[in-house]
């Protein structure tokens, strides 16, 4: 029986189990654990910690784990075979290894410092197969800038070059480098020399490249020198043909292309024991480099680049030491020329290996993930070239093609890249043109991009409905492209007073891609329904330009401050009046018609229910209004023939545009003689316009004028009729630029009777507003002022 | 309340089978720990928490987890002055155990708590409290009292053991090995602050404990007698030491430390050389603690003086400095084993070597090791090896020499410090006067292979290097240093020789100069100074030769010292004068 209650405590979740392989958890060195989920990967827990502290991945599920009995050797079982791991390996934050001899060295960053750590790797005896040796430690230069830990350290080694270790295989292992004794000597001091001890360099991505001889005792990390960039290669070269197997030149590149030579400079020099470094520059930036004999294999990430170190004065070299030093000493980027090899995307490259005939081959990871093998020709002259073995032209034309379709690919990706931002700063100049063009100008100018209107009556769902046709022309010289969109704001001057006597805009966007110079676009927009009287209305034209929509981003994507990304240049203003929205109906009396059926309805509803009205009640009041104008100034205005002023008059007052808008009819029907146009309001009153020529007697001479008289039951369509007529009539007259005399009994007379109405006006504001007086009392005034008008001449 | 029991004997069965297991982690500990503390404090249930906290202590101990161990600790009488309802209002541990201490005075409960202050005790001590510790031991008093106490709950526990909660530590074991812990400590401590603690050492030495702690014991006395001017009782204790634990290396460098002092040298390079061996065997630097132990005695033993006073110099220091003495007190052929044995090493790819390597190092630097070397073997009448080690150090240095060395004044050196630095890097000076000491050395092999010739041009050779060192001769503190002192004295030496040889070939005149100049150079020269009343001897200017003898007469060509490199000093290696031969020369003159 179990008594208390047992604690599961969870430690870490490793996903589920599952997949082809079997889940183990097993115990191991000291408080780690090790764990399989079934998968390729085992993980290795600390329990003490209750951290993970590493992952090992298998290629392929795991089967089994067992622990060597010394608990320093994990033995994972796989369906691809066994693997072995060493536990006490599993050092964190280990950026670097390097094998010398028997002695492995990691370099590992701690929180203050740099550590190389020493291990003995014993082949022979299993027992003991990782022993800490040494760990040496080299403090940070400062915590703060060396905060990017991806990049990682060089440790190579070098060793005097008169030394074969005599364990070591007849080719020296990557990273190994022999040195010429007289630089080795120089460069890392008598002591190293000799006890022969090789000596590890570590390149860290601060840029320091420090030493430390392995056999010295009591020898400790030092600086050889600051590179001031990471440093991203170490190597050595051989300078002349005499060093027979020893590098005479140490390098160093940095990440930046910074490059400093380390060479044995003349002998008994004041100081540093003649050591010259030459510091170099190499086009950056690099990403990894090998390097041969005398040569230098760098990436730049877009191309592979070699830097002879020794290009033509290497056979001047032994003869004239001096002069050569000088030179190279004075011109340091002499040879530090790289030629391009023109292979792009290489991010690794493992140290070159060259053939008997010479010919080197390079062995690369390019960034797509790809292995490559990069065969270099031969160096030697063109004529040797030429007479190789047409094999080896035939590898050799391969090779070029290949590297021709890659620079094809690269070429043609940069191409379209460029087409397109030529294509994006094309349109933007023209957005920029049109901009100008459009927001120079004042206000009365012309614009050249501009938008003309009509309106119509149309009839949707048994509503009718008065729509604006606005079409947008672009009389400039460029073109407006995608980015561009037609703003329409429909603003009612006045509005009933229903509707809280607030006029509310209405705001129409239609964005549209491409208009050239000389077209137009075209756009339908309802301007108002039957029944609204709110006329005029003012319709205000914009172009507005998004910067996104010109990008072609969506807009999900954009930024919330869309105002910032985006700007408006005003057009011109439409306005849409009683005039426009007038339907005409046929006179009364010849009750003749071409209109559709439904017109026809209409009609005899309409004249129904005046009849109605009329019948049951005392006749409605009918209000009108007059403006007279004189007949030959209207025939200057209209370049009319003299003959029937009145009927081009209504004609004109009809179908003239005016403030940009145009009414389309189909004919205007009027009587012959009376000229009289009978029509419906956009609030259902009938109007009657009649247009009469009138002989008045003025005092000196007779004068021929034309009477419009607007006539109806609806005081608002009188108003707004009359209103519309004058503007139109005053804008005419503008227009025909006309300067008469006005003459002085007119006026005198107007000046009277103006008086004379203000009095009533003001009468009727002291009646009293509580009386109820004072609405007929101010329409009473309005009716005289609308009755008798001046006479325009 | 029956489940409760229950609950209480399965937790006390769970600590048995924890603490009876092979494998003790306290992890599972600290769980049952936590599981008990999650309940109010009561007293029917203190003996088993109060057990099992001392059970997890004991493993946190053990894993070097003396924070985590103290944490608990504190918490543990907190909680127990809860059951006490006592507040002393302050968090100060020692106060919080004397009065949990007193709250349990004369209950079941009260040898459980003094063993969780033995516990506290053991980790003041880890941590180097050592003020804490002694505060303390007024209350350990109180624990010697209540050890019948102990015995006789001993008795009774054999009877029921199901029912008592099993400790992984006997308490007393702990007290024992924390008492001679402490008394090491202390001593070392102590001595280091120059205080006589001989009594409380050998009192400790008689208490029963493992045999290493005891041999520390009888170490630290000796130390402390060596500190009272009494070498021979010293030597006594570290012979006790090595007597009871054979493996105390430390006792036989300090023995050896002891003979140099008495100057028997002979005694010193026995000791050295047994010293050298005993190194060279692996792990004889760790003191084999009781490994089955579950406490480790080092846990308690990592006070800074303690560890100075332990620390024994790497084998191959061991084995230079007996080469050396060896050199020195005329065992020749030894000294050379040792120096060839020593080179090897250094050469070698072992990488027993890169680990001494590592450490810091109180070896000179490989050219004066190769130099000494080769004085070793010059002395011992092996010119062509001498010449050989010579050729390699004359290799490595010769391209990095400079052209000219301007010594500064020695007030400006001694005020920019750079004593660390001379020290850290090979610097023109160092570097030229190994190499000119290499053509000296070269030059004796030649001279002493009588090919005159040639040692007259390593002498020059030697000569040419040492002239380029240009310093204001203000005044020779022994600051300016060694470096000095070894330039004059090469000086002198290599002009010396080439005297010498040119005495050889019959070139008196230069004879006569070159040893007059190496007079100038190195007043204290023996041999120039004989050499200079040979040649004026020949040159038939008796009577000045006859008082150049006699000054030189009294004093013979000194003994080799320590002070100064082997190379730089009169190895007698070169062609001798016959002081019988003199003697008669001069009684001849005598009478005339």
């Amino acid at each position: 029986m179990m008594e208390g209650r047992c604690a599961a405590e969870s430690w870490a979740e490793f996903g589920l189990l599952g997949k082809s392989g079997s889940s183990l958890v097993k115990c191991g060195t000291g408080t780690d654990v090790f764990i399989c989920t079934g998968g390729e990967e085992v993980y290795v827990f600390t329990a003490q910690e209750k951290t993970l502290r590493a992952v090992l991945q298998m290629p392929a599920a795991v089967r089994d784990v067992v622990v060597s009995h010394d608990e320093q050797l994990l033995f994972v079982a796989c369906w691809s075979g066994v693997y072995c791991v060493n536990v006490q390996l599993l050092v964190p934050r280990v950026s670097s290894l390097l094998v010398v001899g028997s002695v492995l060295l990691t370099l590992c960053r701690t929180d203050a410092s740099w550590s190389l750590t020493l291990y003995q790797i014993q082949r022979t005896s299993q027992s003991d197969p990782c022993d800490l040796l040494a760990s040496f430690s080299l403090p940070l230069v400062s915590p703060k800038v060396q905060s990017d830990t991806e990049s990682r350290c060089v440790l190579v080694c070098v060793y005097p070059g008169d030394l074969m270790p005599a364990s070591s295989p007849p080719h020296p292992p990557r990273s190994h480098y022999p040195l010429q004794p007289l630089l080795f000597r120089r460069l890392f001091g008598a002591e190293a020399a000799l006890s022969k001890s090789p000596v590890v360099l570590c390149g860290l991505p601060d840029g320091r490249l420090s030493f430390l001889p392995l056999r010295i005792p009591g020898s400790r990390l030092r600086i050889l020198h600051s590179l001031e960039q990471s440093v991203v290669f170490v190597g050595a070269s051989a300078v002349m043909e005499t060093d027979a197997g020893c590098a005479g030149c140490l390098i160093a590149l940095g990440k930046q292309g910074r490059a400093v030579l380390i060479r044995a400079g003349r002998a008994g020099l004041e100081g540093g024991g003649g050591t010259r470094f030459t510091l170099g520059c190499v086009p950056g930036p690099v990403e990894c480099a090998c390097m041969d004999q005398s040569r230098v294999y760098y990436s730049t990430g877009s191309d592979l680049l070699m830097v002879d170190l020794w290009d033509g004065s290497s056979g001047t070299a032994g003869r004239q030491g001096d002069k050569e030093d000088e030179a190279s000493r004075s011109n340091p980027a002499a040879f530090l020329t790289p030629i391009s090899l023109n292979v792009s995307g290489v991010v690794a490259l493992h140290q070159p290996a060259r053939s008997s005939a010479g010919e080197v081959q390079l062995l690369s990871l390019s960034v797509r993930g790809r292995l490559q093998s990069i065969r270099l020709p031969v160096r030697t002259q063109e004529d040797s070239l030429s007479k190789g073995p047409s094999s080896q032209v035939g590898r050799s034309v391969g090779d070029i093609l290949s590297a021709i379709g890659d620079i094809c690919e690269r070429a043609s990706v940069l191409k379209t890249i460029i087409r397109s931002k030529n294509q994006i700063l094309k349109q933007l100049n023209q957005v920029v043109n049109i901009s100008f063009l459009l927001s120079n100008r004042s206000e009365s100018d012309l614009k050249p991009v501009r938008c003309r209107g009509s309106v119509r009556w149309s009839r949707l769902l048994q509503r009718d409905s008065l729509n604006l046709t606005c079409v947008l022309e672009n009389l400039s010289p460029f073109v407006l492209e995608r980015g561009w969109t037609l703003s329409v704001t429909v603003l009612p001057l006045s509005c009933p007073l229903e509707a809280g006597g607030e006029a509310s805009s209405v705001n129409y966007s239609f964005p549209f891609s491409g208009l050239g110079p000389g077209e137009s676009v075209e756009v339908s927009l309802p301007v108002a329904a039957a029944g609204d009287a709110s006329f005029p209305v003012t319709v205000t034209c914009s172009l507005l330009f998004s910067l996104w929509r010109f990008l072609g981003q969506e807009e999900a994507t954009a930024p919330l401050d869309l105002q910032s990304a985006c700007f408006s240049l005003p057009l011109n203003t439409l306005t849409v009046d009683w005039l426009h929205a007038l339907r005409l109906s046929d006179p009364p009396a010849p009750a003749r018609s071409s209109s559709s059926p439904a017109d026809l309805l209409q009609g005899f509803i309409s004249s129904r229910q005046l009849r109605c009205r009329g019948g049951q009640a005392s006749r409605p009041e009918e209000y009108s209004a007059r403006v007279r104008v004189s007949s030959e100034l209207l025939r200057d205005a209209l370049g009319l023939a003299p003959g029937s002023p009145r009927v081009s008059l209504l004609e004109w007052l009809l179908s003239e545009g005016c403030g940009g808008v145009k009414m389309e009819r189909k004919g205007i029907k009027t009587d012959g003689s009376s000229s009289v146009i009978c029509g419906s309001a956009p609030d259902n009153a009938t109007v009657k316009l009649t247009a009469e020529e009138v002989n008045v007697e003025e005092k000196t001479k007779p004068l021929v004028i034309v009477e419009v008289q607007v006539k109806s039951s609806s005081v608002a369509a009188v108003c707004g009729l009359h209103h519309a007529v004058l503007r139109r009539i005053q804008t005419l007259l503008q227009k025909a630029g006309s300067s008469r005399m006005v003459p002085t009994t007119d006026l005198r007379l107007a000046l009277q009777q103006a008086e004379e109405q203000r009095g009533q006006v003001w009468e009727a504001s002291s009646v009293g507003v509580s009386s109820g007086q004072t609405p007929p009392l101010l329409l009473r005034v309005y009716q005289q002022l609308r009755d008798g008008p001046l006479l325009i001449l | 309340m029956i489940q409760s029991t229950s609950l209480l004997e399965s937790w006390t069965q769970e600590n048995n089978q924890l603490a009876s297991g092979c494998k003790l982690s306290s992890h599972v500990f600290l769980l049952l720990c936590l599981s008990l503390s999650g309940i109010p404090p009561h007293l029917d249930r203190a003996q088993l928490e109060l057990s099992v906290v001392y059970n997890t202590c004991v493993c946190f101990t053990a894993q070097s987890q003396f924070d985590e161990a103290e944490l608990l600790l504190t918490q543990t009488a907190q909680r127990l002055l809860q059951i006490a309802g006592d507040d002393p209002g302050t968090s100060d541990p020692s106060v919080l155990w004397r009065t949990a201490l007193k709250s349990v005075t004369g209950t079941a409960l009260h040898r459980r708590v003094l063993s969780l202050l033995c516990l506290q005790w053991g980790v003041w001590l880890a941590k180097s409290r050592l003020t804490a510790v002694q505060d303390f031991q007024e209350v350990s008093l109180l624990e010697a009292q209540s050890g019948a106490v102990w015995n006789d709950c001993r008795a009774e526990t054999k009877e029921k053991i199901s029912n008592i909660p099993i400790l992984v530590l006997d308490p007393r074991r702990l007290v024992d090995l924390l008492k001679i812990c402490t008394a090491i400590v202390q001593g070392a401590e102590r001595l280091t602050e120059g205080w006589s603690v001989l009594s409380a050492l050998q009192a400790a030495s008689a208490s029963p404990a493992p045999r290493a702690l005891i041999a520390y014991t009888h170490l630290l006395s000796g130390s402390c007698l060596a500190h009272m001017n009494r070498p021979q009782m010293a030597l006594q204790c570290y012979r006790k030491a090595l007597e009871t634990d054979p493996r105390c290396v430390c006792a036989l460098y300090q023995s050896a430390l002891i003979y140099s002092r008495l100057e028997n040298s002979q005694a010193e390079i026995q000791a050295l050389r047994i010293l050298h061996s005993m190194l060279l065997l692996p792990s004889t630097t760790e003191p084999a603690m009781a490994a089955d132990r579950l406490l480790s005695p080092s846990l308690f033993l990592c006070s800074q003086s303690l560890s100075s006073l332990l620390s024994v110099p790497s084998a191959l220091s061991v084995l230079h400095s007996l080469a050396l003495k060896c050199v020195i007190h005329s065992r020749v052929s030894e000294g050379v084993e040792c120096y060839l044995d020593l080179l090897a090493a250094l050469q070698s790819e072992d990488q027993h070597g890169v680990r001494v390597h590592a450490a810091v190092s109180t070896l000179p630097k490989l050219p004066r090791l190769y130099l000494e070397a080769g004085a070793a073997l010059l002395m011992a009448r092996r010119p062509a090896d001498c010449m050989a080690l010579c050729d390699e150090v004359i290799g490595s240095t010769l391209d990095l020499l400079p052209e000219k060395v301007l010594l500064e004044d020695p007030v400006a050196r001694r005020v920019a410090g750079s004593g660390e630095v001379t020290e850290e890097a090979e610097n023109g000076l160092v570097r030229l006067l190994w190499t000119a000491a290499a053509y000296l050395l070269q030059g004796h092999c030649y001279s002493q292979l009588k090919d005159w010739k040639q040692a007259v041009t390593h002498y020059t050779r030697c000569i040419n290097l040492l002239v380029k060192v240009h310093y204001k001769d203000t005044d020779k503190d022994a600051e300016q240093g060694v470096d000095l002192c070894v330039l004059q004295r090469l000086k002198g030496l290599s002009l010396a020789g080439r005297g010498i040889s040119f005495a050889q070939i019959d070139r008196l005149r230069e004879a006569l100069r070159d040893l007059q100049l190496s007079r100038q150079a190195h007043p204290e020269g023996v041999s120039a100074r004989r050499w200079y009343g040979e040649v004026l001897w020949r040159l038939d200017r008796k009577q000045e030769a006859a008082a150049c003898w006699e000054q030189t007469w009294s004093n013979p060509i000194p003994s080799l010292s320590e002070a100064l490199p082997v190379y730089a000093q009169e190895l007698q290696s070169g062609p001798l004068l016959d002081s019988a031969e003199l003697r008669q020369k001069l009684q001849e003159l005598g009478p005339t």
